[in-house]
């Protein structure tokens, strides 16, 4: 099984690799200013002075030792790494698109539009009737959405009632976290054996207390919930309402959709869903949809074609604002460029090759891959190695190892999803690595090789945080 | 993979361990649940004088990737605390009978409601 | 479903995405050792819920996309921004577009796996270590979105920290509409409320402070400078205030002017928030980059990401994500935030800037935010028909002016000139000048004698 070796950048004079900034210069200006008050500014500033050059330098070799979806396959389950196409970026790029937020929106008409067809585009998507892109992630998009939720519990005089969110075991932390900052009671579902929602637990837990459940469908195992349209029934009928997490719906273009589902509001994950580059950690865009009922309810502002142009304008019983802005405007571009390069039948085939290369590759390694058949992901068991020391080994072989130890019914968990992006060939060498990490459990101990760290201490990382140069240098 | 269940003590079906020591009886987490978190790097105590009830939590026990609960096992005010585990959680995982022990309750309650040290070896089987 | 088998039986004509590899053999091939007939048949998904429209949305080449996009963008009046506000556009070197876009960073996800992202730990490492400098706290997270939602964390932090046990939160009578409803949601599940303190136009009187915080009070916060650009004239008093309180001493500030203003910690601030993209990206139609920083002894309740430095087995210094238990995915509806997805990229963006500016640099661009208004408003002044600036008081990137009312005549006829400005109120308007717009200084003030004439 070939492999490959990440950049190793070794500087003799730090016990580290590619130095800190801070360690090539630290150079310490004294302020002096005699425009301002001396006591209004501060005394010195400590910061490294390097050229041009050297920065360039610096950075190109930390990009070396950083791997990214271009490096190769990254099969991440439920964070669908995919190819971002680069034309997005030069349309990003354009200064016509950095626009100041306080333009008047008749002296923005284009982006006004971009965001008006994006929001069109979505609601057709995900079958929703009314659509806001002020959400800067998917996190804020679940954040906006329980508040939707809330607010029209309030309306209908059951808000102080209404005071728990449904979550299933096995959802994404978000859900839960998200439940907690709007202020909800989390009452967390139980699954059945096959990881499905258990139909006779909701029933139980639903009530005059319900404000919503959290659901993604398909779910963590990447199986469809069947019976979601009586999931729907008993979460409507006790007067809930029933929420659409959008982290898997790469799975489901042209298929179904959220909204035909029963799902009153759900948001999209641009990332997953839309191929925006994710940045490392972000910058994402968490958009959301709503039926119309729930329309009144949206973030301010909103935009909309009227007669003299696009318009802003603030819904009738707005919750206000989720972010100081319009949301991640530069990603919200992106988004839209990448669904106007695939239109209908291009997102309809990102979904179709999605769950093809999944099922594809769980039939071609040698683990033990419960359930089935898939759509998007599936999780395959480690066994008796554990899936964290499996994930190590499998980054010697130039691939990104697979979500470990979550969701916790399959023991020693490989969430797996290799999206559209990766070829037969690619998916073939990526079961190769799948089945050379199982059949040489001697390599797991000295893992990785090849990686510009050696396996790194999160013990003591956490036990003595040291979170800047300063702290390394004991400056505290 | 056996664990050390010292005699002499009682236990909690959530994994406390409970010494008397005359009007006190101190409280720590057992070697099982030392084990199953990992490498303990947080733990959080409440302060010395507060009251607890049986049953609710007092503080939190911290590995990289698991947070634990700890819940006092009986009612009573709080007479001391291992402040040495707060510099050094790992005292937790090496020692969770001896310099691990968590806080000191102030009670003359009786500790027949909890479990033996053959019941807590059964349960963790 | 036949309008589907027809995609797939084209898969490699141009009907798919364009980024699946699969030839038509590879798809067969795939299918076989599957042992499906067909991709559909994959979809477990029930006839009741099955969608059998379309979006009616048609595909594009990429050279049509990027045509029509930009023709789209185009339909934007290009005009001069003189425009602030709290969002604030600095020169970005070009190295900060060609750095930050290598695939290698921009492609990666969020470092779960440390031993193979050590160039993007090791970046959002040191861009903490800025913030560090800048702020003089002990901490700084990985970044949150932006202002407003950095302002909203904060207020929630007051909760966790037992010392603290108001549950009011005080914002200056100032505060931006748009920073208030953001703030107003995030504490809406917290139990806290929201109310005001009175200032002068932004300058904030310690007295006010002082009358303003009793026991009830959690979190105090004050902008320096305010989005009007006035710099605080009595922070230390504020501190001292504060500091005999439980009281969280939030300060609002960016990464430039905290390069020439006093350091929130040398004033007492607990907390610092902000917009940190003023170095990097600049006003992207309100993208951010949240600045959040704190001290040290919150570390456990700070909420978002944070890097640390450690070891790997051979003994060389290493970064990894740390103190995770903070976060969502291991503590659930006990996190110290719902936040999971960041804005990382743009944090690399800022510290690819601040390292290209350097110290000097940096203090050079703060101190030119400072110069450049204080000689822009005493052109502006000598026109008639407009005093600037409004105040006396000392500001950094903006000013306010007073015109003839309505000053919405003014800002309209200036407008068509080419040059955006805000209006604040019926006589008032302000004006934003960085290096970004200082080019345009001598067509500006032209302009403006033009419409006042």
């Amino acid at each position: 099984m070939a492999g490959h070796q990440q950049a190793v950048w070794n500087d003799s004079e730090s016990d580290g690799y590619e130095p800190l900034l801070a360690e090539k210069d630290r150079t310490t200006v004294d302020i002096e200013y005699d425009g301002l008050p001396e006591d209004l500014t501060r005394d010195s500033i400590s910061l490294p002075a390097l050229s041009e050059p050297e920065a360039a330098r610096h950075y190109t070799r930390l990009s070396q030792m950083n791997y990214g979806i271009d490096s190769g396959p990254y099969p991440l389950g439920s964070c669908t790494m995919k190819y971002n196409p680069k034309f997005t970026e030069d349309i990003a790029t354009r200064a016509s698109a950095a626009v100041h937020p306080d333009r008047l929106e008749g002296s923005v008409q284009g982006t006004l539009q971009l965001y008006a067809e994006l929001q069109d585009y979505l609601g057709r998507i995900g079958g929703m009737d009314a659509v806001t892109l002020q959400p800067p992630a998917g996190a804020a998009g679940e954040f906006t959405g329980i508040l939707v939720a809330a607010a029209y519990h309030d309306r209908n005089g059951e808000g102080d009632e209404r005071t728990e969110v449904i979550v299933p075991a096995s959802a994404h932390g978000t859900n839960f976290a998200t439940a907690a900052m709007a202020g909800y009671d989390v009452v967390e579902l139980p699954a059945t054996d096959d990881g499905r929602v258990d139909l006779e637990a909701l029933e139980s837990a639903v009530g005059s207390e319900t404000a919503a459940l959290m659901l993604t469908n398909p779910n963590t195992l990447g199986l469809f919930e069947r019976d979601i349209a009586e999931i729907a029934d008993i979460v409507h009928d006790a007067g809930g309402l029933l929420y659409y997490d959008g982290a898997n719906l790469n799975a489901l273009l042209g298929r179904a959709r959220p909204g035909d589902m029963g799902f009153d509001i759900m948001h999209y994950n641009v990332h997953k869903t839309f191929a925006t580059p994710h940045g490392g950690g972000g910058p994402g865009a968490g958009p959301i949809g709503v039926t119309e009922e729930l329309a009144p309810f949206l973030p301010s502002p909103q935009v909309r074609q009227g007669s003299d142009g696009y318009e802003l304008f603030e819904p009738s019983e707005s919750i206000g604002k989720v972010h100081g802005a319009m949301g991640n405007w530069l990603v919200l571009l992106k988004t839209h460029a990448y669904i106007r390069r695939l239109g209908d039948e291009g997102l309809e085939d990102a979904s179709a090759k999605a769950v093809l290369n999944a099922n594809y590759l769980a039939s071609q390694i040698d683990l033990e891959v419960p359930f089935g058949p898939f759509h998007h992901e599936f999780v395959a068991s480690a066994g008796e190695i554990d899936a964290a020391d499996f994930a190590k080994r499998m980054l010697d072989f130039g691939v990104h190892p697979p979500t470990t130890k979550w969701p916790e019914i399959v023991p020693e968990a490989l969430m797996t999803e290799p999206t559209e992006v990766e070829s037969k060939r690619s998916l073939d060498r990526l079961a190769a690595a799948f089945d050379a990490v199982d059949k040489d459990a001697d390599a797991l101990e000295s893992a990785p090789e090849r990686t510009s760290a050696r396996y790194i201490d999160q013990t003591s990382a956490a036990r003595s945080p040291r979170l800047s140069w300063h702290a390394l240098s004991g400056e505290e | 993979m056996t664990f050390e269940i010292p005699a002499q003590r009682r236990y909690a079906e959530s994994h406390e361990w409970i010494l008397r020591r005359d009007d006190v009886v101190r409280v720590g987490i057992t070697d099982f649940a030392q084990d199953e978190l990992g490498d303990i790097v947080f733990v959080e105590l409440p302060a010395a004088g507060e009251t607890l009830e049986e049953g609710t939590e007092f503080g939190v026990v911290e590995s990289i990737k698991a947070i634990s609960d700890v819940y006092a096992p009986v009612s009573g005010p709080i007479a001391a605390v291992n402040e040495a585990i707060l510099d050094r959680p790992e005292l937790v995982n090496e020692d969770p009978y001896g310099e691990g022990w968590m806080i000191e309750l102030e009670t003359d309650d009786s500790l027949d409601h909890l479990l033996d040290p053959d019941q807590y070896e059964e349960q963790i089987q | 479903m036949s309008q589907h088998e027809t995609t797939l039986s084209t898969a490699t004509s141009r009907s798919g995405t364009p980024f699946a590899p699969h030839s038509e053999a590879d798809v067969e091939a795939m299918l076989q050792a599957v042992g499906a007939d067909s991709v559909e048949d994959l979809f477990d998904v029930p006839e009741s819920v099955r969608f059998d429209g379309s979006f009616g949305i048609d595909a594009a080449s990429e050279r049509d996309v990027r045509r029509q996009l930009t023709e789209t963008l185009e339909r934007n009046d290009s005009v001069t921004e003189f425009l602030g506000r709290g969002h604030y556009d600095h020169y970005v070197p070009s190295l900060v577009d060609h750095l930050a876009d290598r695939s290698e960073f921009l492609t990666s996800y969020t470092q779960y796996q440390p031993e193979i992202t050590q160039g993007f730990l090791q970046t959002l490492f040191e861009y903490q270590s800025l913030l560090v400098e800048l702020t003089g706290l002990g901490v700084a997270n990985c970044s949150m979105y932006d202002a407003a939602t950095a302002l909203g964390e904060a207020a929630t932090l007051s909760q966790r920290i037992r010392a603290v046990t108001g549950d009011r939160v005080l914002v200056p009578d100032t505060l931006l509409d748009e920073r208030r409803a953001v703030l107003e949601n995030y504490v809406s599940g917290a139990d806290l409320v929201v109310a005001e303190y009175q200032t002068d136009g932004g300058v904030v009187d310690p007295d006010e402070i002082a009358a303003a915080v009793d026991d009830d009070v959690a979190f105090v916060y004050v902008e320096n400078p305010t989005t009007s650009g006035r710099i605080q004239p009595a922070l230390e008093e504020i501190g001292t205030h504060l500091a005999d309180s439980e009281v969280l001493f939030c300060l609002g500030s960016d990464p430039v002017a905290l390069s020439l203003l006093q350091t929130p910690a040398s004033v007492g601030a607990d907390v610092v928030v902000g917009d940190a993209s003023t170095l990097g990206l600049g006003s992207a139609y309100g993208m951010g980059l949240g600045l959040f920083a704190c001290r040290e002894e919150y570390l456990r309740q700070v909420p978002g990401r944070l890097v640390g430095a450690s070891e790997d087995d051979r003994g060389q210094r290493a970064y990894t994500l740390t103190l995770q238990t903070r976060e969502q995915h291991i503590r659930r509806e006990r996190a110290t935030s719902n936040i999971c997805t960041n804005q990382a990229w743009v944090a690399l963006r800022a510290a690819i800037h601040a390292t290209l500016l350097g110290p000097d640099g940096l203090v050079d661009l703060a101190k030119s935010c400072h110069r450049l208004p204080q000689r822009l408003a005493a052109r502006i002044d000598a026109i008639d028909g407009i005093e600037a600036p409004a105040d006396e008081y000392p500001t950094l990137r903006e000013f306010r002016a007073t015109v003839e009312p309505p000053a919405s005549e003014f800002v309209s006829a200036l407008y068509e000139e080419g040059f955006a400005v805000h209006a604040v109120d019926e006589e008032t308007v302000q004006i934003c000048v960085t290096d970004a717009n200082e080019r345009e200084i001598d067509a500006f003030v032209a302009a403006i004698a033009e419409v006042l004439d």
